[in-house]
């Protein structure tokens, strides 16, 4: 032993959260006993904790408190500041600060000039010190209210943060007292909330993510596959986002203001620091209001200024900013190589997910089937501002147990790299052949292996012997006219298919009467892996199918009656020859 | 997972087939494609376990 390591204090005891920094608001979250991921509010209450700092006459504010100065005390409040996080000043775009203290280049990194002491002149605050500064309020709300020092943290990140800005936000976050066990990307960690309840049911199935939030939109598109999850696509967006509506807003109530009193609130900065906020409290109003007021005390030139708008205008006015949602969900389907009709379920996530009209949008983007997790389109959603914090916090209670050394295996390319099937492996049944046979997946595509899938399959009327022929699908969509006469709604509607819940009409073009095509997915049955017979069914007999590809790919296959003696078993023929052993069960 | 239900039926096996064991590999798979699998929630973290141990499904069942 060396005399180090017999100094050493025992280490203290790892007390984790889960923490979402984004560059509007952040949120910190832990699971209760029963394994329950509960966010906490902080000492103001607010459980969605804008990631602002502002400084008076040497006194720290934060949160709420820090963004309401940026009315009085702009250029000593620090905003939007994440993703500047390990980047240098020519790589980043400076504009979200304008209207608060303003981003430099500073060395290789990105500072502030900030009085934030009682001197006269302002400190250089590098983003890594803003970021530390924010992450120890953040944890000292959450130690106050769980009543024990938190020391470490799993903390979400966009899918595009670079390996050098992790590297400065762990930094930052130790300089807090708080070690990084693990970053987790934000798309996945919303998934993890919602596949963590209770009531979840794991299962196959392809999730887009939408993440839209404050100056950034995010889409992931995920196969979750039993529980496991790939990231098949990110698109991004930094020009659509909630500030973007909060802008339609403010230009609304300003010309307002303006045919009144012949002013525009928009050309003084304290003025317009003023309507923005207000703005952007109408605007969430608006989420849950068919209509919502908004009034300002002494808005330009001492008038004080008070109006009403309804979700159908605002609804209206923010169609561009609406649509560009859309396209940008649309983007990530496409970089995936998928349609609308392979997403069975939308997660509408961060704080601008709250609109209804984006989850109502989507209700006629996507088929029927579908599931839409929204607060306005399923009762027992999860508040989108909170999913990734959650999700954070149950990673967090999963791995505060782990060795750093196990963390850091689990998450290196050695164990995380995977081949993933291309397509999907399955059983035929009705006929043997394969033009008329239906074809019934055990394995989707995307679907990492080592991977084990079973079926239970119905036999003939009469029972007796049976084939279980094991093939590979591949998912095609199928387009046709309707039948001219019938009045049914389609199954499914793509684009045009907005036939909506009655509300009025979207300001997109309408180009109703004209005879919408019915698009549906179909199985196209693809090479024929394997054969195998199941003798002397009974009558209402199952037959299991188990489909096991192995880590190398190797594929076992074992079919039996339930209940029956015996079965069969046998594997594939590695490509190349080499065959393998078949045997009985 | 739970098995899946398929309520249809599954062919009658054609006249004359016939295999060693009832068993015959016909095709190979496809080509895999390379991806990686978050490191994210409770069944990574069983995959991770069972990939360090070199362990089955069947082995980690029981
Ligand atoms: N109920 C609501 N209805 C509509 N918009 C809302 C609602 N609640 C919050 N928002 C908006 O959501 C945005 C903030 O979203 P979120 O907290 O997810 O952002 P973030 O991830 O911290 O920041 P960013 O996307 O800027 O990195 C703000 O524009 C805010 O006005
Ligand atoms: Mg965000």
């Amino acid at each position: 032993m060396s005399a180090d390591e017999s100094i050493e204090a025992a280490p203290a005891e790892t007390f984790a959260i889960g923490i979402s920094f984004g560059n509007s608001n952040s949120s910190i979250a832990y699971t209760s006993g029963e394994g329950k991921a509960e966010v906490i509010a902080n000492e103001e209450g607010d459980r969605q904790i804008p990631s602002f700092l502002s400084y008076i006459e040497g006194e720290e504010y934060h949160g709420a408190q820090a963004k309401s100065q940026l009315v009085r005390n702009s250029k000593n409040t620090v905003a939007y500041f994440r993703d500047y996080i390990g980047k240098d000043f020519d790589s980043i775009d400076p504009t979200p600060c304008h209207a608060s203290a303003h981003a430099q280049k500073h060395e290789s990194t990105i500072a502030f000039s900030v009085q934030d002491t009682n001197s006269d002149s302002p400190s250089t605050l590098s983003v890594s010190e803003i970021a530390t500064r924010h992450i120890r309020r953040l944890a000292s709300s959450a130690s106050d209210f769980l009543g024990k020092k938190v020391n470490a943290a799993v903390l979400t990140i966009p899918t595009n943060f670079s390996d050098e800005q992790k590297e400065a936000l762990s930094e930052s976050a130790k300089n807090a007292g708080i070690e990084i066990l693990q970053f987790i990307s934000e798309p996945v960690a919303a998934v993890l909330a919602y596949d963590a309840r209770a009531e979840a049911i794991i299962s196959d199935k392809i999730v887009v993510v939408a993440d839209l939030g404050g100056i950034r939109s995010d889409v992931a598109v995920v196969a979750s596959r039993g529980g496991m999850y790939s990231i098949l696509s990110t698109a991004h967006d930094y020009e659509t986002a909630g500030t973007q509506l909060d802008q339609v807003l403010i230009d609304h109530f300003a010309k307002e203001f303006i045919k009144k009193h012949k002013t525009d609130p928009r050309q003084n900065e304290r003025s317009l620091a003023k309507l923005k906020l207000e703005a952007e409290a109408t605007k969430k109003a608006l989420s849950l209001g068919s209509s919502a007021s908004l009034s300002v005390e002494s808005l330009a030139d001492g008038v004080d200024f008070s109006s009403t708008i309804n979700r159908t205008r605002y609804e209206l006015l923010g169609g561009k900013v609406f649509s560009g949602f859309i396209r940008l969900i649309e983007e990530a389907v496409r970089k995936a190589d998928l349609d609308v009709l392979d997403i069975n379920e939308v997660i509408l996530s961060g704080g601008t997910s709250h609109t209804p009209l984006i989850a109502r949008r989507l209700t006629s983007l996507f088929p029927q089937t579908t599931n839409i997790l929204s607060p306005s389109t399923l009762a027992s959603a999860l508040n989108p501002s909170e999913l990734p914090s959650r999700g954070a916090a149950i990673q967090a209670s999963l791995i505060s147990a782990y060795d750093p050394s196990d963390i850091a295996q689990n998450t290196h390319p050695a164990l995380t790299a995977t081949p993933h099937l291309s397509r999907a492996i399955g059983v035929l049944v009705i006929s043997d052949s394969e033009s008329r046979g239906v074809f019934k997946p055990l394995l989707e595509a995307e679907t990492a292996v080592p991977a084990r899938r079973a079926g239970l399959f119905a036999v003939p009327g009469g029972g007796g012997d049976v084939l279980v022929k094991v093939c590979e699908g591949q998912r095609e969509i199928k387009v046709s006219k309707p039948e001219p006469k019938s009045k049914s709604k389609p199954q499914v509607n793509g684009k045009a298919g907005s036939e909506d819940d009655g509300d009025e009409d979207d300001d997109e073009d309408e180009e109703e009467e004209e005879e919408e095509e019915i698009r549906e997915t179909i199985w196209k049955v693809g090479t024929v892996l394997a054969e195998a017979a199941i003798r002397a069914t009974k009558k209402g007999a199952k037959v299991e199918v188990t489909v096991n590809v192995g880590a190398d790919l190797g594929v076992t296959i074992t079919a039996r009656e339930v209940g029956g003696k015996g079965g069969v078993r046998g594997q594939l023929l590695e490509k190349g020859g080499g065959g393998r052993e078949n045997g009985s069960a | 997972m739970a098995a899946v239900q398929v309520q249809l039926p599954l062919p009658v096996l054609p006249e004359g087939w016939s295999a060693e064991k009832d068993f015959k590999a016909i095709g190979t798979l496809s080509p895999a494609t390379q991806r990686n699998i978050e490191p994210v929630g409770p069944h990574f973290l069983a995959h991770a376990r069972r990939k360090r141990h070199r362990r089955t499904f069947s082995e980690d069942d029981r």
